[in-house]
């Protein structure tokens, strides 16, 4: 017990013992937020297409699956895919139902994002690109995507962040491998580590959080350089 | 749903030819949804969800007064983190914009770090780390303190914006009459700020109610905890659930148009997710 005495002599314990499973876990938050994410991304692009379609039943369902989406607590989400699907047969893996989960929710603040992107298109350029004679498809690809994506990266890169930090619900099932809020959660149930355990896994979080902001505001400046 | 007037003017005005894909459109979808509800209906019967085994619960008054119960420690848990987040956003903003470096690097680390930490991961710490150095902790805490810790560091940008958001001109109007720096924020910049980011502290309340549910994790008698207590006793899994997200879905979605309310009345934009 003496080389856990000081912050120091438990963080270099902590490397020693854990360090291995650490980065293992780091690993699995890492896969499960960006699987989530992209998977999310996808979804609200084809959700967004059905939001602003002229087709009213499509606008109302997708509507409600935002709602939905939007108010539904991670948690409540997960339990009810990893506990309540099996009981109308849909068997999935603990961690397929972690990224599963995300999707969802992701997909639909993703959706909202990518709405209020196009939404911030003013009326009248489009209004003038079509009294210009430019067609529906060359009005999406000059005037709105650019201009909706631009505006679009920042809200996209918090979602991206918040996606990996609700990664962390995972710890709540027992997924074959722990992501690391249930890696820390399980070292502390078995030895007392204390403090330095969770100050390692939180500056994972916060640093991926960090370089994943940085990334995002150089796409920012090239996405309105490119504008 | 209404047609914003950029996603109308995306869309000509319809002849003959669009209007009649646009109903096609508009009925294939409508079976699509019709036959997906069958499906979904047909599947739940299938595997005898429908049996009054798995309902009967809920004809049981006892359910619904836990739940109910639950539905109060939510409430309890929400209201008092949303308190002292509102208490400790604006020491942290303070901190945050204060002329002396290091409490604005102190306040801007301790944002950073609260902001980019799970929740879930300072429950487990409260859960787990008082206990090893002989603390005891009440399991109200445990949910309390992570959740308030959270909110405060949004809450903190979240007033940072609304006070860049109050005009210039009034605090500069402000010091010209002599005002000091602390009677500036007191009598003009808070009140007209708070008005601002009234409609998006509002907006907050969802995401502190949505990590009340980690409550289920501290064993702290929430509707998530109630719920997996009910689970444990009874034959039902899915109603429950079910039951649960529903009631929590109405309460965001209520308090999300609340806040989209308050925003129309008082012109002040809901701030995006800062």
């Amino acid at each position: 017990m003496t080389s856990t005495d000081s912050v120091w002599g438990s963080l270099t314990y902590l490397a020693g013992r854990f360090g291995h499973d650490y980065l293992t876990s780091y690993g699995v938050t890492l896969r499960i937020g960006i699987v989530s994410f992209l998977g999310g991304l996808l979804l609200a692009i084809v959700l967004t297409i059905a939001r602003i379609s002229p087709i009213p039943p499509l606008r109302t369902a997708v509507s409600g699956y935002v709602e939905i989406f939007r108010n539904i607590p991670v948690l409540c989400l997960l339990l009810f895919i990893v506990y309540g699907l099996p009981e109308v047969g849909f068997t999935l893996d603990y961690e397929p139902c972690v990224i599963a989960t995300l999707i969802l929710v992701s997909s639909a603040f993703g959706c909202d994002n990518l709405r209020s992107g196009i939404n911030a298109v003013d009326a009248g350029q489009i209004e003038a690109a079509r009294s210009l004679g430019l067609s529906f498809g060359a009005i999406t690809r000059s005037i709105v995507l650019p201009q909706a994506l631009s505006t679009v990266v920042q809200p996209m890169v918090t979602l991206f962040i918040s996606v990996i930090i609700s990664s962390s619900t995972g710890a709540l099932v027992p997924i074959a491998h722990d992501e690391l809020t249930g890696l820390v959660s399980k070292i502390n149930t078995k030895e007392a580590l204390g403090i330095p355990t969770f100050l390692v896994a939180a500056l994972f979080y916060v640093a991926t959080g960090l370089v994943i902001g940085a990334i995002g505001r150089i796409i920012e400046k090239r996405a309105v350089a490119w504008r | 749903m209404a047609m914003t007037p950029t996603e109308s003017a995306l869309f000509e005005a319809a002849g003959p030819h669009a209007r009649r894909r646009i109903l096609a459109g508009t009925v294939i979808t409508s079976l699509l949804f019709a036959a997906f509800v069958v499906w979904l209906i047909m599947r739940l019967d299938a595997n005898g969800q429908f049996d009054p085994v798995y309902w009967d619960l809920f004809a049981n008054i006892n359910i619904w007064k836990f739940l109910g119960a639950g539905f109060i420690g939510t409430v309890r848990a929400s209201l008092s983190s949303g308190a002292i987040a509102l208490v400790g956003g604006l020491v942290l903003m303070f901190g945050r914009i204060s002329g002396v470096a290091p409490v604005r690097w102190l306040a801007t680390a301790v944002i950073e770090f609260v902001r980019g930490t799970p929740t879930l991961l300072f429950i487990y710490f409260f859960f787990l780390v008082p206990s090893q150095f002989g603390i005891h902790m009440s399991t109200y805490w445990m949910v309390v303190i992570p959740v308030a810790f959270y909110a405060s560091a949004v809450l903190a940008e979240v007033y940072r914006a609304g006070v860049q958001a109050v005009p210039a001109g009034q605090s500069e109007a402000a010091f010209s009459l002599g005002m000091g720096r602390w009677q500036t924020y007191y009598s003009v910049i808070l009140p007209q700020m708070f008005r601002i980011i009234v409609p998006t502290m509002v907006t907050q309340l969802v995401v502190v109610v949505k990590d009340t549910t980690f409550g289920y994790v501290v064993t702290y008698p929430e509707m998530m905890q109630n719920a997996k207590v009910i689970v444990a006793n009874s034959t039902s899994m899915l109603p429950v659930y079910l039951v649960v997200a529903v009631i929590y879905i109405l309460v965001n979605y209520a308090i999300s148009r609340f806040a989209r309310w308050l925003s129309g009345r008082s012109a002040a934009k809901i701030l995006a997710a800062v």
